[in-house]
C-alpha cells in the first residue's frame, strides 16, 4: 500500500467514522482515535455482511492445494479459513448451540462418515442461525445426499454422473463445458463456459431455490461408459419415479435461501472449484469461467452480493410528519420504507433505490390495497406511497413482502388501527342542513323576543286582563 | 481420450492419403486438425417418417421428414397418436448403429419448459416412438398453446454427436403444474384497489337555501300582527328587566357558540357561571313584573 493510499484510507475511514458516529465536526481527532480507525480498517476487509470466519471441511484425499486458486482468492478478500477433515472432532462447527464460524464450506463429497458435530441436523441448525453453507456432492451416496432432498433437490441414483456427448471434444463425456446463463442475478455479468463434472439435480417446485448453473440441454445422468448402455438409459426413463435426469432443467449449482436469510449453495461436483478446471482451456482455447464463477458463487453464498435489508419504516398522515397511533377511515396516509444494500467493496450498507416491483399491502385479514411502492425521487434508499385508507375500520397492517431469486428477502409489517371518525370529526355545516339550522335559530330568536316582550310589555288592556282574572 | 485419437487415425486413413515420408509430428498435427474438421463417423438418421393417427385409426397425416427443412407444424388432437420412425446410421457408410443417447427433446421456447424422452433403438439402429395424447408420457412438459420444438439428440461414445430439429408440434394445452404456495411472493402480484362507498348525494344548495329561507315565514306573520297590535314595550330598557333579557340572550349566544366551536365541558362551565347572575336577574325581573302587574290591581 503506497503512502498515498494509506492516507486516502485514513481519510475515508475518518469520514466514515464521522458520519457513522455523528462526532462533532469541531472535535479534534487524537492519534489514538486514528489507531482505532486502523483497527476498523482491518475489520472492514471482511467483505461478507455476516462475518469472515470460514470453516473448510476437506476430504482426506484432497488437499488444499487442489483448490488453491479458490481458497487464496477467498483469503485475499479477507476471509479467515480454517481447515479440517470430516472426521476431525475439532474445531467443531457448532458448540453450545452457538455457530463457531460465519460460513462453512463442505468439500468432502467422498466421505461417508463425519464426526458427530456435522450431521444433516446440525447443518440445518447452522443455516437457521444465519451461517452460510457451500456444499459439494458427488455421485457417491453420502449423508449429504439425503440432506439435499430437504432443499428440494433430487439427486440421481448413486453412481450416475452427468454425461454429455455435446459438443464433440477430447475430454471424457463426464467432463463437460457448461455455458453460463448471462442473466443470472448471482453471477457477475456473462462468463465463458465453465468445466463441470459431477451429478445434476432435478428441482422440486420450491421458489426458495436459486438456480445458478443449469445443465446443457443435451446432457443426462447415466452410469454407462459405452454405447451398449443405451438400453439401460431407456429403461431408467421407463422405470417411472423421477424418470431420467436429462435436459437443461437440471441444476448443477443451485443456491437456496432460507426465510431467515441464511444461504446454502449446492454444487454437483467439487472439481468445479479446482485449480485443474480453472486452468483447463475451453474448446475454443480460452480461459474457462471457473475461477470467476467460483468466486461469484462464494460471494453470493457468503452474503456479499445480493444482500438487502430493511432499515426501517414509518407512516404518517399526509399533512404531518410524525406517525399517529391510529388512523381514521378515508385518511390520506404516507408510508415510507428505507432499504439498504450491502456493498462488499466498502463493507458498508448503502441506501439502495434500485428495487423495482416492490409492493405495499394494506391488510386486514386480506389485503384491501396492494400497490407499487416506488422509490422516492431524490432520496436514496427510500420508497414511499401515499394512499387513502379504506372506509373499513379494524386493525390493519402495512405489509411489505419482497422476494426475488438471488436477493435477500425483505419483509416488514407494521400494525396500525383504523377507526371510524370520532363524534366531532364528521363533516359539519352541510348545505342540506341549512333549513334545520334556520329553524333552530328562528326558534331561539322567537323565544328571546317572546321573553323580552313578556317582561317589557305593558298590557294594552289592563282592565280587561284584570276583569278576566277577577272573573 | 483414445476414441479421439482413433477417430483421428481413422480420419487420416480414410480421407487423407499422406505420404509415408511425412514426419510423425506433422502426422499428429494433421490428426488434430482432422478431429476438429472431420465427421468421419458422424451419426445421422435415415428414412425418418411420422404418422398422425386419429382415435378411430384413420390416418390424418403421414410424411417423410427432411433433416434440412422443417415440415409444417404438426397438430395433435386430444386422443391422436403420433408415430415417429427412423433409423440411426453412420453418416458415411449408412450402417445402422445403436448410439448411447437417442433422445427426443420437447422444448417450449416461450415458457422454457422442457421434456426429454429417450427412444429405444435396436442394435440395428431402428427406432420407433409413439406419442399417444390420450396417455401422454410424463416426459412431455406442461404445455400451453405455444408449439413445442421437437429435436432429436444423438450422442455416442464412439461417434460424433448430432442434433436435428425435426418439427414443431402443437398439442392440447395441459393443466399448469401446481405452484408452490410461496411462489406468488416471487413476482409482482396483481394490484388491489379498495372500492370506496359512494359519496352521499347532496341536494342543490339553491334548494337548501330556499327552504332555509322558507323556515322564516312565521316571522312575516309575526311582523304583520305586530303592526296590527302594535304592543308597547315601555319596560324593555328598565334596569330591572334588561339584565335578565341580556343574560337570556347570553345563554342563546353560548349555545350558538357551542354549536360552532365549544366542547360540552366548556359549555357546562360557562353556563354554570352564567346561571348565577341569570337566576338573580330573573328573580328580580319576575318579581318586578309581578309587582307591576299585581300593583295595578
Amino acid at each position: 500500500m503506497s503512502t498515498w493510499s494509506v492516507a486516502r484510507w485514513l481519510q475515508l475511514i475518518q469520514h466514515w467514522q464521522l458520519r457513522k458516529r455523528c462526532l462533532h465536526s469541531s472535535a479534534m481527532v487524537s492519534p489514538w482515535r486514528f489507531l482505532s480507525f486502523l483497527g476498523f480498517a482491518a475489520a472492514a476487509l471482511a467483505k461478507s455482511s455476516t462475518g469472515n470466519s470460514v470453516l473448510v471441511v476437506l476430504d482426506p484425499g484432497s488437499s488444499r492445494d487442489n483448490f488453491s486458486r479458490f481458497f487464496d482468492g477467498l483469503e485475499a478478500r479477507g476471509y479467515e479459513l480454517t481447515f479440517r477433515t470430516p472426521k476431525d472432532a475439532h474445531p467443531a462447527v457448532i458448540e453450545h448451540d452457538h455457530p463457531e464460524y460465519s460460513h462453512v464450506i463442505l468439500f468432502a463429497p467422498e466421505s461417508k462418515t463425519y464426526s458427530s458435530d456435522i450431521t444433516p441436523q446440525s447443518l440445518v441448525t447452522l443455516l437457521s442461525k444465519n451461517t452460510n453453507l457451500l456444499i459439494a456432492v458427488s455421485p457417491k451416496a453420502t449423508p449429504l445426499t439425503s440432506l439435499a432432498a430437504e432443499f428440494s433437490l433430487i439427486l440421481p441414483p448413486p453412481g450416475t454422473p452427468l454425461v454429455s456427448h455435446f459438443p464433440e471434444r477430447d475430454t471424457p463425456a463426464t467432463v463437460i463445458p457448461v455455458d453460463v446463463s448471462p442473466s443470472n442475478p448471482v453471477l457477475s455479468g456473462s462468463l465463458p463456459p465453465v468445466w463441470f463434472s459431477g451429478v445434476p439435480f432435478a428441482f422440486n417446485s420450491n421458489p426458495h431455490i436459486v438456480p445458478i448453473l443449469n445443465a446443457p440441454p443435451q446432457s443426462f445422468a447415466a452410469d454407462s461408459d459405452a454405447d451398449s448402455g443405451a438400453d439401460a438409459v431407456v429403461e431408467a426413463a421407463d422405470k417411472g419415479g423421477e424418470g431420467l435426469w436429462a435436459g437443461s432443467s437440471l441444476g448443477l449449482v443451485a443456491g437456496f435461501q432460507t426465510l431467515g436469510g441464511g444461504r446454502a449453495t449446492w454444487v454437483g461436483g467439487v472439481d468445479l472449484f479446482s485449480d485443474e478446471y480453472a486452468q483447463k482451456p475451453t474448446l475454443d482455447g480460452n480461459k474457462p469461467g471457473n475461477e470467476q464463477f467460483a468466486a461469484d458463487v462464494a460471494a453470493w453464498t457468503f452474503q456479499e452480493t445480493g444482500v438487502l435489508r430493511v432499515d426501517g419504516s414509518t407512516h404518517h398522515h399526509v399533512n404531518e410528519t410524525t406517525p399517529r397511533d391510529r388512523y381514521t377511515i378515508n385518511d390520506r396516509v404516507t408510508y415510507t420504507l428505507r432499504v439498504s444494500k450491502y456493498n462488499p467493496t466498502s463493507a458498508e450498507w448503502e441506501p439502495y433505490s434500485g428495487i423495482d416491483g416492490m409492493q405495499l399491502e394494506f391488510t386486514m385479514l386480506d389485503p384491501h390495497i396492494r400497490t407499487a411502492l416506488q422509490p422516492t425521487p431524490g432520496v436514496p434508499g427510500e420508497y414511499s406511497l401515499t394512499f387513502r385508507v379504506p372506509d373499513r375500520h379494524g386493525v390493519f397492517k402495512f405489509n411489505v413482502d419482497y422476494k426475488r431469486k438471488g436477493w435477500s428477502y425483505l419483509q416488514s409489517t407494521t400494525v396500525v388501527p383504523v377507526v371510524p371518525p370520532r363524534h366531532d370529526e364528521y363533516p359539519r355545516f352541510l348545505s342540506p342542513a341549512w333549513p334545520y339550522y334556520a329553524g333552530a335559530i328562528s326558534t331561539s330568536a322567537a323565544f328571546l323576543a317572546f321573553c323580552a316582550l313578556w317582561l317589557a310589555g305593558d298590557s294594552a288592556e289592563p282592565k280587561k286582563s284584570k276583569s278576566t282574572k277577577s272573573d | 481420450m483414445w476414441r479421439d485419437t482413433s477417430s483421428a487415425l481413422k480420419a487420416l486413413t480414410s480421407s487423407h492419403s499422406l505420404p509415408a515420408t511425412m514426419s510423425l509430428a506433422l502426422r499428429f498435427v494433421f490428426a488434430l486438425l482432422a478431429v476438429a474438421a472431420a465427421h468421419a463417423a458422424s451419426l445421422s438418421i435415415a428414412s425418418p417418417r411420422f404418422t398422425i393417427t386419429a382415435p378411430d385409426a384413420s390416418q390424418l397425416r403421414s410424411q417423410q421428414l427432411s433433416l434440412t427443412e422443417k415440415p409444417d407444424a404438426l397438430t395433435l388432437g386430444q386422443a391422436d397418436v403420433l408415430k415417429l420412425t427412423f433409423q440411426v446410421v453412420e453418416q458415411e457408410e449408412g450402417k445402422g448403429v445403436q448410439p448411447h443417447q437417442t433422445f427426443l427433446r420437447f422444448h417450449d421456447e416461450v415458457t422454457g419448459e422442457e421434456g426429454v424422452q429417450p427412444v429405444r433403438v435396436t442394435p440395428g439402429g431402428k427406432a420407433k416412438f409413439e406419442l399417444n395424447m390420450a396417455r401422454p408420457p410424463t416426459s412431455l412438459p406442461p404445455t400451453t398453446t405455444n408449439p413445442l420444438k421437437v429435436s432429436l439428440i444423438l450422442g455416442s461414445f464412439t461417434h460424433s454427436p448430432a442434433q436435428y430439429e425435426l418439427f414443431d408440434l402443437y398439442v392440447p394445452a395441459s393443466q399448469s403444474p401446481p405452484a408452490h404456495p410461496d411462489e406468488a411472493a416471487f413476482a409482482p402480484r396483481p394490484e388491489i384497489t379498495h372500492t370506496f362507498r359512494p359519496e352521499q348525494r347532496i341536494p342543490a344548495k339553491a334548494v337548501s337555501a330556499f327552504f332555509a329561507a322558507f323556515v322564516f315565514w312565521p316571522w312575516l306573520v309575526l311582523v304583520g300582527f305586530w303592526f296590527e297590535i302594535s304592543p308597547r314595550v315601555p319596560h324593555l330598557f328598565s334596569p330591572h328587566t334588561l339584565p335578565f333579557t341580556v343574560s337570556l340572550a347570553a345563554f342563546e349566544v353560548l349555545l350558538f357558540w357551542y354549536w360552532v366551536d365549544l366542547r360540552l365541558g366548556q359549555v357546562l362551565l360557562y353556563g354554570g357561571i352564567l346561571a348565577v347572575p341569570t337566576a338573580f336577574a330573573g328573580k328580580q325581573a319576575l318579581a318586578k313584573a309581578s309587582e307591576r302587574r299585581l300593583g295595578r290591581k
